[in-house]
């Protein structure tokens, strides 16, 4: 019954891709994989550019191994909505998911992420020459690790649940072209980004100075929380009070404002799709966003702005702060083939392939990787990211459980801040307010 | 048993299985829903582990700004909505009630807005809104007018997706007065002809009233629907700029799936549930006066 609807279930999966591979593994490796052959893993992926990349390399893990790997791959919001339903199942489907990195606090408070612990320890499975260390920090700080300070970072209480797989940072690109013609300098801290952001207008009529997120909800949150920590802000102290309203909060909304004012026309609406499309179509000098976009702008087929663009580290406020995101692999407590799964975790994750899923458009998780001649030949903007990614921020935005309402709340004011005129500071006031009602509701302030 | 209770048992036999699907397809989900709006349910529990809470979805909703803000949007949305398109949809099929060679094709041509499925009229219009390269603006833009933030400011954002909704919802009302329209017994028509009543006289004084049964059932069918529009909205605005194009459902849509409140989303889905049947109720007691009196008026004519 169970495997009839499950065939049922992934038959109506629009994009199900599945994996066959040769059942012998190599030499090398059999000792560690055999008791493994013949397995098949359902793994939940996104449909994003790093997972394109990565099914790119899966064909040689099964080659490798002999384990088998059926990929169901969802759009990233609607893979929450399955795997909601999926981790609260006696028996799960899946036995490794990728899960969006705010997606990290629900599943370990709900106890539907296995703790990586006593995979590691294990010497039948734990690679020896796996070099976590090698790891980006702020990667696995803010995908990886929760239980440690404030509950979703690491510290001395906090454990392993994920490894970052597919994760992103914010880099400035800019049209270097317009740059040179005007002899504008590529801006490194927030005042000369505003200035540029506003000058391109005038000197280039008809196209914005930055095009960035700023649509209702999500997006306009984003954009705000994205300024907000190198602006010196953060959305609670260390004892959850709101301090969004604070003069480093009202400074992070003023900048979205005069960003999207002086941005590409309609920018009110834009996500980030529709944000890098403008820079892609030149109707904009710079944007500030994941480094999952750059590939695309160097496609022909997409872009008309190849080889123009030039790349620089996000521009410091009173520190740097530059956003972490995308996506983990983790495995799911109900998971039915937890051991195997750990092994692919491992093999995906490993300096061998993460280089490779990096050379077919993926994004790097290790500092080796960035590091790359080869890489860095093929994608010369490499250095630049791997640079970025020292100072990426894991604590730009809480990963708590009411982080969605509290989020959305953020986003529609936002976007009522940059639309309808609504004061910076009112508008952060109320949102202050209403945070301390839900965080409180959930019980944040009991100890106080 | 004897024959005679045996025999008037027999129409509830007959019933039963027809209240088994009922019971089933209906009352179960809506009492699964009302029982939902008591607890404090998080999608990562089954619905035995959430707590109940009893009203404190209700008073918590009553308080929430941005609930009621978008109760007043939905309200604001069908009322206006609504209007449009009666006034339209009666208007077009009162013009196009006659012998027009090719009738059946253009007939056809007008009712096709409303088989094209909602996400993708969503992204139409989209599209034709978008700034600088939908045809609005560019249109706009090459006979020297600046643009027109349709998506990007509140107010705007507001008309747009009103005029998305008029333009693929008029045929619904369009098709249904026409066929209103031509069931009407000509007799009375060419009494009133007789009676020499102008062309709006006999709009005003014989169609309309005789389409009236007509035209309030295809009302509450599209104010009904009007409150449940989703699709559209959400791949247009997705609510914003703000809270500016935020109907209900879409809140609804958004608390459960974004803000992780199953209850919550369950007293919402109840309210608006509410809402519909106090006014599916007025409308079938406003109509049950109607008769009433109609026939009150009858019965006064018969006896003079």
């Amino acid at each position: 019954m169970k495997a009839n609807k499950t065939k049922i279930w992934s038959a109506a999966i629009a994009v199900t891709l599945t994996y066959t591979g040769v059942a012998y593994a190599d030499g090398h490796t059999a000792d560690v994989y055999a008791p493994y052959e013949g397995t098949t893993l359902v793994v939940n992926f996104p449909a994003h550019p790093h997972y394109n990349a990565v099914l790119e390399v899966l064909p040689e893990f099964t080659e490798q191994t002999g384990i088998e790997v059926e990929v169901d791959q969802l759009q990233y919001l609607k893979m929450r909505e399955r795997q909601t339903l999926e981790l609260t199942k006696d028996e799960g489907d899946y036995d490794l998911i990728s899960y969006v990195v705010f997606s990290k606090a629900d599943y370990v408070y709900a106890d539907q992420l296995e703790n990586l612990a006593k995979y590691f320890m294990n010497p039948r499975l734990a690679d020896p020459n796996y070099d976590a260390s090698d790891l980006i920090d702020g990667y696995v700080a803010n995908i990886g690790v929760a239980g440690g300070e404030k509950g979703y970072l690491p510290g001395k209480t906090g454990s392993l649940f994920g490894i970052p797989f597919g994760s992103e940072t914010s880099v400035l690109a800019y049209r270097k072209d317009i740059f040179e013609k005007h002899g504008i300098d590529v801006p490194t801290n927030y005042d000369q980004l505003l200035e540029v952001a506003c000058q391109i207008p005038e000197l280039e009529p008809g196209m914005g100075g930055m095009a960035s997120r700023a649509a209702s909800g999500h997006q306009a949150s984003h954009a705000f929380l994205l300024h907000l920590a190198p602006l010196g802000g953060r959305v609670f102290d260390s004892e959850w009070n709101p301090i969004i309203n604070s003069p480093e909060g009202v400074a992070a909304a003023n900048a979205l404002k005069t960003i999207v004012d002086c941005g590409p026309e309609g920018g009110t609406t834009f996500g980030p799709a529709e944000a890098a499309a403008s820079f892609q179509q030149g109707t904009s000098a710079m944007f500030m966003d994941s480094i999952a976009f750059a590939a695309g702008f160097e496609d022909p087929s997409k872009s008309t702005v190849v080889g123009k663009v030039g790349y620089a580290l996000h521009p410091e406020g009173v520190r740097r702060g530059s956003q972490t995101g995308g996506f983990g692999i983790g495995i799911p407590s109900n998971a039915q083939n937890k051991e195997a799964a750990f092994l692919l975790m491992q093999w995906l994750t490993s300096k061998e392939q993460d280089l490779a899923i990096a050379m077919a458009g993926g994004n790097p998780s290790r500092f080796s990787t960035y590091e790359d001649a080869g890489l860095n030949e093929k994608y010369p903007y490499s250095a630049t990211f791997g640079e970025a990614l020292k100072y990426a921020d894991p604590d730009w935005r809480p990963i708590i459980p009411t982080w969605g309402t509290i989020n959305a709340d953020i986003g529609t004011t936002m976007s009522q801040v940059l639309t309808e005129g609504l004061d910076p500071q009112e508008a952060l006031d109320g949102v202050a307010e209403r945070a301390r009602a839900v965080m409180d509701e959930a019980g944040y302030y009991t100890w106080q | 048993m004897s024959i005679a209770s045996t025999n008037r048992m027999t129409p509830y036999l007959f019933l039963a299985p027809a209240g088994l699907v009922l019971a089933f397809a209906l009352f179960y989900p809506i009492c699964y829903m009302i029982y939902a709006s008591f607890l404090d349910w998080n999608p990562s529990q089954r619905i035995g582990e959430a707590e109940f809470v009893g009203l404190r979805n209700y008073f918590k909703l009553f308080s929430d700004d941005a609930f009621r803000e978008s109760m007043g949007v939905t309200l604001k949305f069908a009322a206006v909505v609504v209007t449009i398109e009666m006034f339209l949809g009666v208007g077009l099929a009162l013009l196009l009630d006659r012998n027009i060679r090719g009738m059946s094709v253009l007939r056809t041509l007008f009712i096709l807005p409303m088989m094209i499925a909602p996400i993708v009229v969503g992204l139409m219009w989209r599209y034709m809104y978008h700034p600088t390269v939908g045809i609005f603006n560019k249109t706009l833009k090459s006979w020297g007018f600046d643009g027109i933030p349709w998506l990007s400011d509140g107010s705007w954002a507001f008309a747009s997706v009103v005029i998305a909704d008029v333009w693929q919802w008029t045929p619904f009302i369009f098709i249904l007065s026409l066929a209103a329209l031509q069931s009407l017994p000509a007799s009375a028509i060419e009494a009133s002809r007789i009676d020499g009543a102008s062309g709006w006289q006999q709009i005003l004084y014989i169609k309309l009233p005789l389409m009236l049964p007509v035209l309030i059932v295809t009302l509450l069918l599209r104010l009904i629907d009007s409150f449940k529009v989703l699709e559209v909205i959400l791949v247009m605005t997705n609510g914003g700029p703000g809270l500016s194009t935020e109907i209900l459902s879409l809140r609804i849509n958004r608390t459960a799936s974004e803000f992780r409140e199953l209850g919550e989303a369950a007293a919402m889905s109840n309210l608006l549930l509410i809402v519909l049947l106090i006014l599916t109720f007025t409308m079938f007691i406003y109509n049950k006066a109607q008769d009433a009196r109609a026939a009150r008026l009858r019965a006064v004519e018969e006896e003079v």
